[in-house]
């Protein structure tokens, strides 16, 4: 296991590697000039010579990256090119807001693909099964930023009170009532998208289940349904949905994305969305990094947990 | 006619066919749907010059924002156009880019599996190493990045999402050719001395069609969702050609005006179409996997 | 004898600046007091259209930047709005007779938040700052400036290299913002987002959370008073908030979660006036909205032909009514803005389209029907309604506009080089002097002559506005060079004027709505 951990961490680099280099190459192939845009309304010839040297940028692009990449070994990923911030300070900032909406987002989605799923396996075929194989598909197509749009002004105009905002963030430490508020409407934009695939996950896999030697054992043994369900079933058909949600938080990072534009949350997703087309390089490489290591960390993670739900799971050969 | 002028074995090994067809749509009656509601956007996408009533990119400014009527079944936008026109001919676009990304995921995706499942080694460690990179970066920022850096236009938009799909069809090729590679007729056929080229298109290629198509399938879904998520930030086709992410982005400043229908149209255009290439995926999985069939 | 005359008139003006600057006691504005009588006390959230870039006068670029440095710095002069200019930190000043040396008399009653006092020595570093930092953006505008001297305390002395009328103008924004050289220095490169008890303004910021709010509490010290005596500021707090969004924006003025902002998108605006909870006020703004073709050599837009085709064939009243600003805002032709005092009401060199003659106009080159590019700005919804609407008006007079949407960055980026094919759409956000409208943008080889525009005679007229005094000399040398670069060999196509707008709660009091769109928070107070 361990020897295993450690194999992936190292594959990591390069992986890590490449995503550096391939963001930086991108982001520089567009024709405009950042350091032009962000000297605003007054453009001074010599004021922006003086600020591009500064930075760095009239460099050739593979010194540029070395420069980048030595730095950023050492914990500084420079600072943005619009507001100055140090790029770690704007990330640490950041990244909580994204996390606590994607974990929002998370649960909700997979409480309710528990919930549901499971009366659906239980009640198979029956009006409530179809009714929610049907939504399973509905709601994945459904674009996700017109939910969002749809859900704001539902809440705005049409519900009385005001009782859901139309978006902004409050951190949990000055307002946790507030803070939560905020966060329903975007949580429920993306968990929307991903709750299909997880409720069709529960379902199969409890179904899959359900026919199982050891099920019928169990039934045999005399336990009544609802413990033969619980105690074996559900524990069972976890694995395939841990795995889900090791997927899932690709899906959930793509959904703050669009959510935190349109909700107006400081998040990582926002950052990146802004930066990426004004050319603010040490922006969009510093996020870029940062949600590719996340990423990498916690489909590792989710592998593990796998691991250790079914032992019956060897790491040993190459993984399809 | 034609077919009588057949010979008989040829006779009847058609009508098998086609009769295998009507029996496999029967027993998959999902599969039946599917099929129609995509031979309908099919229809509409093609046909659109002919069954739109107005010109989708004229503006008559004095005709602007009516709210749905008889002249204008879903009313017109903010430059006077008729909203149901350009949903119609935005189906065009949607799909096409749908179409387009999915087959330059594809070819690439399902290539750089094959090479890396069957040849292994070396190539199949970098190969694998780049793929996951490509997996590690958030699609969506990945599709933003690319497009941003090649304007924003829609062959960029098309490069861009097809990039991003190219990890899957890698993955689940190179997956499938490793786990057929083994198996026995393959090695038979490679001790008989097929060469390389012939056995992965005859042999290993035809047994992962199944999971590649509807792979496709579910991929021209998140395609035309991708398309319009990147028009929606300003990144897709650009006007006055009607797309319909672009068109929600352009419309949503007056959804607060309760000014809905300029939105509504193209909204439930890209459900509609995700929905059916969605559903159609599912049925395809489970009519061609029999696996999952237990569970339907 | 001209020379005598002349230094006569000279004299005058000069002292009818120093008689200006010496009436009355020096006020802060007056703010109109509709409600009663002011209470102190209270908080007011203000929403804004963008984030800002950053809050140090030196390198801030951004017009959304100055809705900050007004609440929290004071400048050495200020503007009424009828566009007069007033005394602020300096009480009064004179002008050599040879329009080369300001001396101005400061306030010694002045401390920065920081507990260091305001004087003359903090003046000359400030202005020092600005204009001998190699990566200030505020090097153009103090150009003109050859030594500034900090004679006593409170006397400041400023020698210009050649005289400037709108040199003054300037000093009322950030090129004129005083800070405390402490704090400044102690922020180092953080100061631009952290600039905490730098200014010695009405407010003092005590938090600063990026795209989402800037608060700022009451400075009991400020030395400001109202036209009635008041100590002012009346407010305890003031939060401004970005919100890009102008649905977003709506939605949190009409539900009560924000009080004011100054940007209301065209199309809510007959919403807002029916809403009788809120007060909706708008005026003439300073800031115009252009389309810049490629003027030089080898493009389309060299031919002056073809530019007033566009001009003539532009339906102006159909784009600002029916286009995205929805009416608000003035149509206008050139830069010089209504609130400007060089402004003409009677310069209408294309009121009503002409489709006959800018038909007569592309026939007249000879080279067949014009056809050309229009840069525009990606995912800019606003924008694209406004290129195809345009599009269509042009269609009318046999001109085909390609809308070709790019990167905002891309097309900076290809207009500083003058690399355009075609045109692009860009505006100004205006200055108080015309000078500010107009000078950078038609002379030849500034950096703001997008268009790469290049006539000797609009040169010579715009050199001799800036080294004139008198001004009504200056009004007809500016009409003078707007005939030239508008109508006979045009610069740019010039359409509208912005609307400068203020959406209130009803409760809110004394708040004033200034042609430059920006809020100034000591006058304002709440209604109980």
């Amino acid at each position: 296991m361990t020897t295993y951990i450690l194999r992936r961490l190292l594959l990591m680099i390069p992986v890590a590697f490449l995503v550096t280099v391939g963001i930086f190459v991108i982001i520089r192939i567009a024709p405009g000039d950042p350091i032009l845009t962000y000297a605003g309304e007054d453009p001074n010839p010599e004021t922006i010579a003086y600020v591009r040297a500064q930075l760095g940028l009239d460099q050739p692009v593979p010194i540029q990256y070395a420069a980048w990449l030595s730095r950023a070994l050492q914990g500084d990923l420079g600072r943005s090119f619009q507001t100055h911030q140090r790029v770690t300070e704007a990330i640490i900032e950041r990244l909580p807001v994204t996390f606590e909406l994607g974990a929002a987002a998370l649960l909700i989605s997979v409480t309710v693909a528990l919930v549901v799923g499971t009366i659906s396996a239980i009640k198979r075929n029956s009006a409530v099964d179809l009714l929610t194989t049907s939504f399973t598909i509905a709601g994945v197509s459904f674009p996700n930023f017109y939910l969002g749009l749809l859900l704001i002004l539902l809440f705005a105009y049409v519900v009385p009170g005001h009782i859901l905002p139309p978006g902004g963030f409050t951190p949990f430490s000055t307002d946790p009532w507030d803070n939560l508020r905020r966060l329903i409407l975007p949580a429920i934009t993306i968990a929307t998208a991903s709750l299909a695939v997880n409720l069709r996950q529960v379902r199969s896999s409890l179904l899959d289940v359900f026919g199982l030697d050891y099920m019928r054992t169990a039934r045999a043994k005399g336990l009544r349904e609802r413990a033969v369900i619980v105690r074996h079933a559900l524990k069972n058909a976890l694995i395939p949905v841990v795995t889900i949600i090791g997927i899932q938080i690709g899906a959930i990072i793509e959904g703050a994305i669009i959510t935190e534009t349109i909700f107006f949350i400081p998040g990582i997703g926002r950052l990146a969305v802004q930066a990426i087309p004004s050319q603010d390089y040490p922006v969009v490489q510093g996020v870029v990094l940062v949600s590719a290591l996340s990423f990498m960390l916690s489909t590792l993670a989710v592998d593990v947990l796998y691991a250790f739900l079914d032992p019956r799971i060897s790491f040993g050969g190459a993984q399809a | 006619m034609t077919e009588a002028a057949l010979p008989v074995v040829i006779r009847a090994q058609q009508q098998t066919r086609a009769s295998s067809l009507r029996w496999f749509l029967r027993k998959n009656p999902r599969m039946l749907v599917g099929m129609v509601l995509l031979s309908i956007l099919l229809f509409v996408a093609a046909f659109a010059p002919i069954i739109a009533p107005y010109d989708p990119i004229k503006v008559t400014i004095g005709d602007a924002l009516q709210p749905p009527s008889f002249q204008h079944w879903l009313g017109t936008d903010d430059l006077g156009r008729d909203v149901f026109s350009r949903v119609l001919w935005g189906s065009r676009i949607s799909l096409s880019v749908g179409v387009i990304s999915v087959s330059i995921g594809f070819f690439v995706g399902v290539s750089v599996g094959l090479l890396a499942g069957y040849l292994g080694g070396t190539f199949d460690l970098l190969a694998m190493r780049v793929i996951d990179a490509l997996l590690a970066f958030p699609a969506l920022v990945l599709a933003i990045a690319i497009t941003a850096s090649l304007g924003p236009q829609i062959q960029n938009a098309m490069i861009a999402i097809g990039v991003v799909a190219i990890p899957g069809y890698a993955r689940l090729t190179r997956g499938q050719v490793l786990s057929v590679r083994s198996r026995e007729y393959i090695t038979a056929a490679r001790t008989v001395g097929v060469p390389p080229f012939r056995l992965v298109l005859r042999h290993i290629f035809p047994n992962i069609a199944n999971a590649l198509v509807v792979q496709a399938t579910l991929a021209t879904a998140f395609a035309i969702l991708a398309e319009a998520a990147l028009s929606f930030l300003g990144l897709g086709p650009q006007p006055p050609y009607p797309s319909w992410g672009q068109d929600i982005n352009y419309s949503q400043r007056y959804l607060a005006n309760m000014k809905w229908w300029m939105s509504a149209g193209p909204g439930i255009a890209i459900f509609i179409a995700v929905f059916t290439f969605n559903f159609l995926g599912d049925a395809l999985r489970d009519a061609l996997d029999p696996r999952l069939r237990r569970s339907g | 004898m001209a020379r005598r005359f002349s230094r006569v008139l000279a004299i005058l003006a000069v002292l009818a600046l120093v008689l200006a600057a010496c009436s009355g006691t020096p006020t802060t504005g007056g703010g109109t007091t509709s409600g009663g009588k002011p209470v102190y006390g209270g908080s007011v959230t203000f929403a804004m259209n963008s984030d800002i870039s950053n809050m140090d006068p030196m390198l801030s670029a951004l017009f959304v930047d100055r809705h900050l440095m007004y609440a929290m710095y004071d400048s050495l002069v200020r503007v009424t709005p009828k566009g007069e200019i007033i005394p602020w930190l300096a009480t009064k000043w004179t002008v050599s007779p040879d329009g080369k040396t300001y001396t101005f008399t400061l306030r010694t009653d002045v401390k920065y938040h920081d507990g260091t006092a305001f004087d003359a020595a903090s003046a000359k570093w400030n202005l020092d700052r600005y204009r001998l930092t190699k990566e200030s953006q505020r090097l153009g505008e103090l150009a003109s400036v050859d030594t500034v001297t900090a004679v006593d305390a409170s006397t400041l002395k400023v020698d210009l290299k050649a005289p400037s009328a709108p040199f003054l103008s300037v000093l009322v924004d950030r090129s004129g913002m005083m800070l405390s050289q402490k704090t400044v220095e102690a922020g180092g490169a953080d100061f631009t987002r952290k600039a905490f008890n730098a200014g010695s303004g009405p407010f003092i910021l005590t938090e600063a959370v990026k795209d989402d709010h800037y608060t700022f509490k009451k400075n009991p010290n400020w030395w400001g008073t109202a036209a009635n005596g008041d100590k002012l500021p009346y407010l305890d707090q003031v939060i401004i908030k970005p919100i890009t969004d102008g649905d977003v924006r709506l939605t949190n003025v009409r539900t009560g979660q924000v009080q004011a902002t100054n940007a209301v998108t065209g199309k809510d605006v007959p919403t807002v006036k029916t809403d009788t909870s809120l007060v909706y006020q708008e005026i003439a703004g300073i800031g115009y909205a252009s389309l810049v073709p490629n003027r030089t050599a080898g493009f389309i837009f060299a031919e002056k032909r073809y530019v007033q085709a566009v001009s003539y064939a532009m339906d102006r009243d159909e784009l600002l009514n029916k286009g995205p600003a929805q009416g608000v805002g003035v149509v206008g032709y050139g830069p010089i803005a209504p609130s400007h005092f060089a402004y003409d009401p009677n310069f209408k060199p294309f009121a009503k389209p002409d489709i006959a003659k800018a038909k007569q106009l592309v026939a007249d080159v000879g080279k067949g029907p014009l056809t050309f590019e229009l840069l525009a700005s990606s995912g800019d919804a606003a924008t694209l309604q406004f290129a195809q609407l345009l599009q269509s008006e042009l269609a009318k007079a046999d001109i085909t506009m390609n809308i070709k949407t790019l990167l905002f960055n891309d097309i900076v980026a290809l207009q500083q080089k003058h690399q355009q094919s075609g045109m692009t759409l860009i505006g100004w956000s205006g200055r108080i002097d015309p000078d500010g409208n107009v000078y950078d943008f038609n002379y030849t080889g500034r950096p703001n002559n997008d268009s790469g525009y290049s006539n000797k005679d609009v040169d010579s007229l715009l050199d001799q506005t800036r080294t004139a005094t008198d001004q009504a000399k200056r009004k007809d040398l500016f009409l003078k060079a707007q005939q030239i670069f508008v109508v006979d060999d045009p610069a740019r196509i010039f359409y509208s004027f912005n609307a400068a707008q203020l959406l209130t709660a009803k409760a809110i009091q004394g708040f004033e709505v200034y042609p430059d769109q920006l809020p100034r928070f000591q006058t304002v107070w709440v209604q109980k």
